[in-house]
């Protein structure tokens, strides 16, 4: 039984010490990468003081053309949406951007307008990507707050990092192997964080009759977005971007709210039911710019 | 309990220490242990289902009894016969009621006449294919008084249910393993790593060649008409080396647990890509099934000592039975079908028996090899697909030579990816077969470099988030 144990133990303690070390290397290299949106944010943006940010799911990274909207408005924005996210992520976004020390005036949320009320019980499908920076407090507190098999597995990575590699190989062992190589690699946004669908030749999409959706905000991470703004200084202006066939109401007084879900009457501006393509972000970024001008003039005349 | 799932990561190291720290020489209490821990890995599925495995060693078991002291034929035969209905009642209620019903309510309609007949909702227990005809060669064997009945029912119990091999085999002779838990077992070491070293090529085959084969084998034979031919063709390829990767990656780490335990178990498979022929195909492929299936169905046929005209009948009959084996459907009947079809003129020319001896692979053989595997892969086609009709829509297609791009395993950076992992994987697969059929191995050996090499190709290149379930275990 000694020689097996001896024999096991080589096995099992070379395996976790060399999968350990390729772990925290690949973790290491995506840290000091651009290729998601939590490193790109430490990484390529030197600049510490912002007129506004965008957080958001694929309907902020896809809607809202920060570009565009600070040549109109000749404003400083940046774009940290992330796809298949829920308000708990920008919440962690915000919290992670207030970390490295940086400022904003606005805070423009924009998820899906699904996710207002939404209860959110467990982590978003991209919230690996926070994993580089799992020895941040806030970060591995997020992660504790839940209690799915993903939550933990991202929560014991703190000590073991090959739990979270090995899981999300795909998504964050292979990338960190690209950015050994091209460390400046975005995956899929533009400088200013923005991404844009595809104009199709055919659109996708049928606009009916609108059915209405109202939203109440009862996803706590409303209020916790909120306070989070308000203890920095910064005003949250809840966006919501344009969908087909769908009528959003809004009735609240506690939340800045700019509406656009029915912007956009014209199906070949779309991609999807809930994303607009790059004709329709040119647009809506237009329109934004105009009603969030009209804001910030208020705001400053008050 | 699957095997590549944390809940055995835990279960695995607790019954190891419990059987050979506290039990160790307690050959009673280490077989009562077995027997415990082998209805907790079942009843972790559907504890329900435990009914039908107790039922069945009790009969059997009762059986083996009973024909010790028989002496009379009809009533020995008597006793065969009440173990086979009850086995193959049993298998054929939970896996073929309802196939039965829908082929005959589709005659009917074929014949113009409208049937009803109504259909039961049936949860297959999971390993009833594998347990009732470990069971049945029990029966069989002491019915032909090849073994002794046993006497101790919980080595009985413990035989029938042993949970490395319970719930996808490989399918175990009583003469070969129920004997091993009258055995006082002693641990070696040597006997042990052995074990370990299968369970990591195991997972391995499992968690990286069939997990991610999965991912374009799933598109692909969903919507088979998306694709082009040569997607097509590479689709079945890849559905080969999952199935291959499944199915035989559970029998090795079948084969290593049991291996922690003293237990020796048959080799199930023996590198059966680098076949030269189908018939050596099948002595390398699920060979505790084919074996089984030739002890006990073909020989007691006649076997080849007939006229050629009943052994070309014989071999027929064996496939397809064998092919209905794995499930109820047509497909798997066709697929066996061929395979029969694909033996016969090996059969009718004397050359079935070619390479029956260990011999070398040498460049010459690489063509045999192509051609064998191009045929296992066609064959493969009917066994996924949905229908048989879907089947030979597919294989139209693929040889239509419509188009011969890649573009579905290249057109996103996630399937590129994918298709870099498996070609990895595949050629690591390969290599270590190769290097093992040529020093005339029956496994790959892995040493401890090896073994934590193998190791870490699991964790990063694994699929973890979305695994999945074991294709054998629908049999």
């Amino acid at each position: 039984m000694r020689d097996f144990l001896k024999k096991m133990n080589f096995v099992s303690i070379s395996a976790l010490v060399l999968a350990m070390m390729i772990s925290s290397f690949s973790l290491w290299s995506l840290r000091k990468s651009a290729f998601y949106k939590p490193s790109f944010l430490v990484n390529t943006i030197n600049e510490t003081s912002f007129d506004y940010i965008i957080l958001g799911a694929s309907t902020g990274l896809t809607t809202l053309n920060t570009k565009t909207i600070d040549s109109v408005l000749g404003t400083e924005g940046l774009n940290l949406s992330m796809d298949d996210t829920g308000l708990s992520s920008q919440y962690l976004m915000l919290q992670h951007f207030l970390n490295q020390g940086k400022t904003t005036k606005y805070c423009i949320l924009a998820p899906s307008a699904n996710a207002y009320d939404h209860s959110t019980n467990d982590v978003s499908d991209n919230d690996y990507r926070f994993l580089p920076f799992i020895s941040e407090t806030y970060v591995y507190d997020y992660y504790k707050a839940f209690s799915s098999k993903q939550s933990k597995v991202l929560k014991y990575s703190r000590w073991l990092p090959m739990l979270g590699v090995s899981y999300y190989n795909a998504e964050l062992f292979y990338p960190s192997m690209i950015t050994v190589i091209k460390n400046k690699k975005r995956n899929r946004f533009d400088d200013k964080g923005n991404y844009t669908y595809p104009n199709l030749k055919n659109s996708r999409v049928v606009i009916n009759e609108p059915s209405n959706l109202n939203v109440s905000f009862k996803n706590k991470y409303v209020a916790k977005i909120k306070d989070l703004c308000a203890s920095n200084n910064i005003e949250l202006i809840c966006y919501f971007s344009p969908v087909a066939s769908k009528s959003i109401s809004v009735n609240t007084s506690l939340y800045s709210i700019i509406n656009h879900s029915d912007l956009i009457k014209d199906e070949q501006l779309f991609y999807d039911d809930i994303h607009v393509n790059s004709n329709g972000r040119q647009l809506c970024s237009l329109k934004f710019s105009e009603v969030f001008a009209k804001r910030i003039n208020k705001i400053k005349n008050e | 309990m699957l095997f590549n799932s944390l809940d055995f990561a835990i279960f695995l190291p607790i019954v190891f220490f419990v059987y050979w720290a506290v039990l160790n020489r307690k050959l009673t209490l280490q077989n009562l242990f077995l027997l415990t821990a082998s209805y907790v890995f079942y009843g972790w599925w559907d504890y329900r289902f435990l009914s039908l495995i107790v039922l069945s060693t009790l009969v059997d078991f009762f059986v083996g009894r009973q024909l010790s002291v028989a002496t009379n034929r009809a009533a020995r035969r008597f006793l065969l016969i009440f173990s086979l209905s009850f086995n193959l009642g049993l298998l054929g209620f939970f896996k073929y009621y309802n196939f039965f019903v829908d082929s005959w309510i589709e005659a009917w309609r074929n014949l113009g006449v409208e049937m009803h007949a109504s259909t039961l909702s049936i949860i297959l227990p999971v390993g009833i294919s594998f347990y009732t005809f470990q069971t049945l060669s029990y029966s069989i064997d002491v019915y032909r008084k090849k073994i002794e009945p046993t006497s101790n029912i919980i080595e009985f119990a413990a035989f029938v249910s042993f949970f490395p091999q319970l719930v996808a085999g490989p399918i175990e002779r009583a003469s070969h393993l129920l004997p091993q838990f009258s055995k006082q077992r002693e641990f070696s070491s040597k006997f042990a790593m052995s074990g370990i070293y299968l369970i990591i090529w195991g997972l391995f085959k499992k968690v990286v060649i069939a997990d991610n084969c999965a991912f374009f084998v799933d598109q692909i034979f969903s919507n088979p008409s998306a694709f082009d031919s040569l997607e097509l063709f590479l689709g079945a390829v890849l559905f080969a080396f999952q199935i291959y990767g499944d199915f035989s990656g559970y029998s090795d780490i079948a084969i290593g647990v049991a291996r922690l335990f003293g237990f020796s178990l048959m080799v199930n498979f023996s590198f059966p890509y680098f076949s030269r022929n189908i018939a050596e195909f099948w002595r390398r492929w699920h060979i505790s099934l084919s074996t089984w299936f030739r002890d006990y169905l073909y020989i007691p046929l006649g076997g080849s000592k007939v006229g050629k005209y009943t052994v070309v009948r014989n071999v027929l009959i064996v496939f397809l039975i064998s092919g209905f084996w794995h499930g109820a459907n047509w497909t798997f009947i066709f697929w066996g079908f061929l395979h029969g079809l694909f033996f016969l003129p090996l059969l009718l020319t004397s050359t079935n028996r070619n390479y029956l001896s260990h011999t070398r692979l040498k460049s010459n053989h690489i063509l045999k090899i192509v051609f064998t595997f191009v045929m296992v892969t066609l064959a493969w086609i009917f066994f996924r697909a949905d229908s048989i009709a879907i089947a030979f829509q597919y294989i139209t297609d693929v040889f239509s030579f419509n188009g011969m791009s890649l573009s579905c395993f290249s057109k996103t950076s996630k399937a590129l990816l994918f298709s870099i992992i498996i070609t990895v994987s595949i050629i690591v697969l390969l290599g270590y077969e190769f290097l093992a059929v040529q020093r005339d191995q029956k496994e790959v050996k892995l040493d401890r470099f090896n073994a934590v090499f193998i190791i870490l190709l699991i964790v990063f290149m694994g699929v973890f988030k979305n695994p999945s379930d074991f294709i054998y275990f629908q049999f």
